[in-house]
């Protein structure tokens, strides 16, 4: 297995689209999906098929790459349950970068 | 993710803790529902407050959903409630604990109470009941109606299901015609054995419950005043079946409220 790169510290959009875009790639993989095409507007629900368990997965993947401060449960659960259905790719993404900045200002 | 052996079944468990590295007051345990539902239902709901509240939030996946293995038979309640229990004990949980069971995971919950009444310090029911006759009986006829309508005509419930509840219903009820298909759940579970009016009783802690204003199980509510000691009904006016993730908040707030009330009227310390 690779070696991990560390964090970068400024991290862009582009950087963060990168890396979650792996991460759906090997939740895909395990539904044998390996052809999706993942953009800011994919959206997790009606694009990509995943369920709120695969959610569960990425969460777990999200602290691994990016420690605590980057919380998928606490930022799902300040949502309203139409707006996780309808969350994109692209509105994670810039939770990430905020959370990530956040830190490093705090 | 872990994956946890509890008794010879693999279940994926995932526990949360106050944020800030304290030590928890108390234990809450969450307890899914059958067929289209995961932990997943507390992770992205109650379980963060729950976490922040001081509390050590424990969710598991039922056997046979989310990511649980899935063995082709043993789904009785008994089955579920063992699982429960042997779960508890590997993850060294031994001390009284509070039970939150949404739909048939209050079932598994309230069983667990009735089955160790002293590890039971309080119980939260969220659209749920004790498993009764009536209880089997009713169970029977949803189930019937899955397996009957979704596991062996697929493609027409689902396409009804797509065009009258949504896309996304339908894709958890793909994934319940599965389970249906795939185990013995939908004979087991009308099977299982159910409590006696005795064993209802035997559980003496406070009894948390809350119902969708819309729901059929409302009228529930006198029969379980008569039987437990300590009964607390919660209706939510304009919900149905789906109140737990409809008004997660609010759900939230009252079972905090029954964790603190048990906390204060024992001499532990409160949760804050």
């Amino acid at each position: 297995m690779n070696p991990t790169p560390p964090v970068p510290a400024q991290p862009t959009t582009d950087t963060v689209l990168a890396e979650i875009t792996g991460m759906l790639g090997t939740l895909l993989a395990e539904y044998g999906e390996d052809d999706a095409v993942i953009g800011m507007s994919t959206t997790f629900n009606r694009d990509l098929e995943l369920e709120s368990i695969d959610l569960v997965t990425l969460a777990g993947l999200l602290e691994e790459r990016y420690g605590r401060r980057v919380n998928l449960a606490e930022f799902l659960a300040g949502m309203e349950f139409d707006e996780i259905i309808e969350l994109t790719v692209g509105r994670l993404v810039e939770y990430v970068v905020w959370s990530l900045k956040a830190t490093e200002a705090g | 993710m872990a994956m946890i052996d509890a008794g010879g079944i693999r279940l994926h468990v995932q526990r949360m803790g106050p944020p800030d590295g304290r030590t928890p007051h108390a234990t809450v345990v969450l307890v899914h529902g059958l067929l289209t539902d995961s932990l997943a239902s507390y992770y992205f709901t109650v379980a963060p407050a729950f976490a922040a509240a001081g509390l050590d939030v424990v969710m598991y996946d039922l056997r046979g959903h989310g990511r649980s293995e899935r063995p082709p038979d043993g789904y009785t309640l008994d089955h579920n409630i063992d699982d429960l229990d042997a779960l508890l004990d590997r993850l060294g949980i031994t001390g009284p604990v509070h039970l939150v069971g949404n739909s048939y995971g209050g079932t598994i919950a309230f069983g667990y109470a009735a089955r160790h009444p002293e590890r039971a310090a309080g119980l939260t029911l969220i659209e749920s009941e004790p498993a009764t006759a009536a209880w089997a009986a009713k169970l029977g006829g949803i189930l019937r109606r899955v397996v009957t309508q979704l596991a062996y005509n697929e493609p027409d419930a689902i396409a009804w299901i797509t065009a009258n509840r949504g896309h996304n219903t339908a894709r958890l009820a793909k994934g319940a015609a599965r389970l249906a298909r795939e185990t013995t759940l939908g004979r087991d579970i009308p099977a299982s054995r159910v409590l006696t009016e005795e064993q209802i009783r035997a559980v003496r802690c406070p009894v948390l419950g809350v119902y969708g204003g819309d729901s059929d199980l409302v009228d529930l509510v006198p029969l379980k005043q008569a039987l437990l000691t300590d009964f607390r009904p919660v209706v939510l006016p304009g919900h149905e079946h789906s109140v737990l993730v409809e008004a997660a908040a609010t759900v939230g707030a009252h079972i905090l409220d029954l964790i603190r009330s048990v906390a204060g009227a024992g001499a532990g310390a409160g949760v804050r």
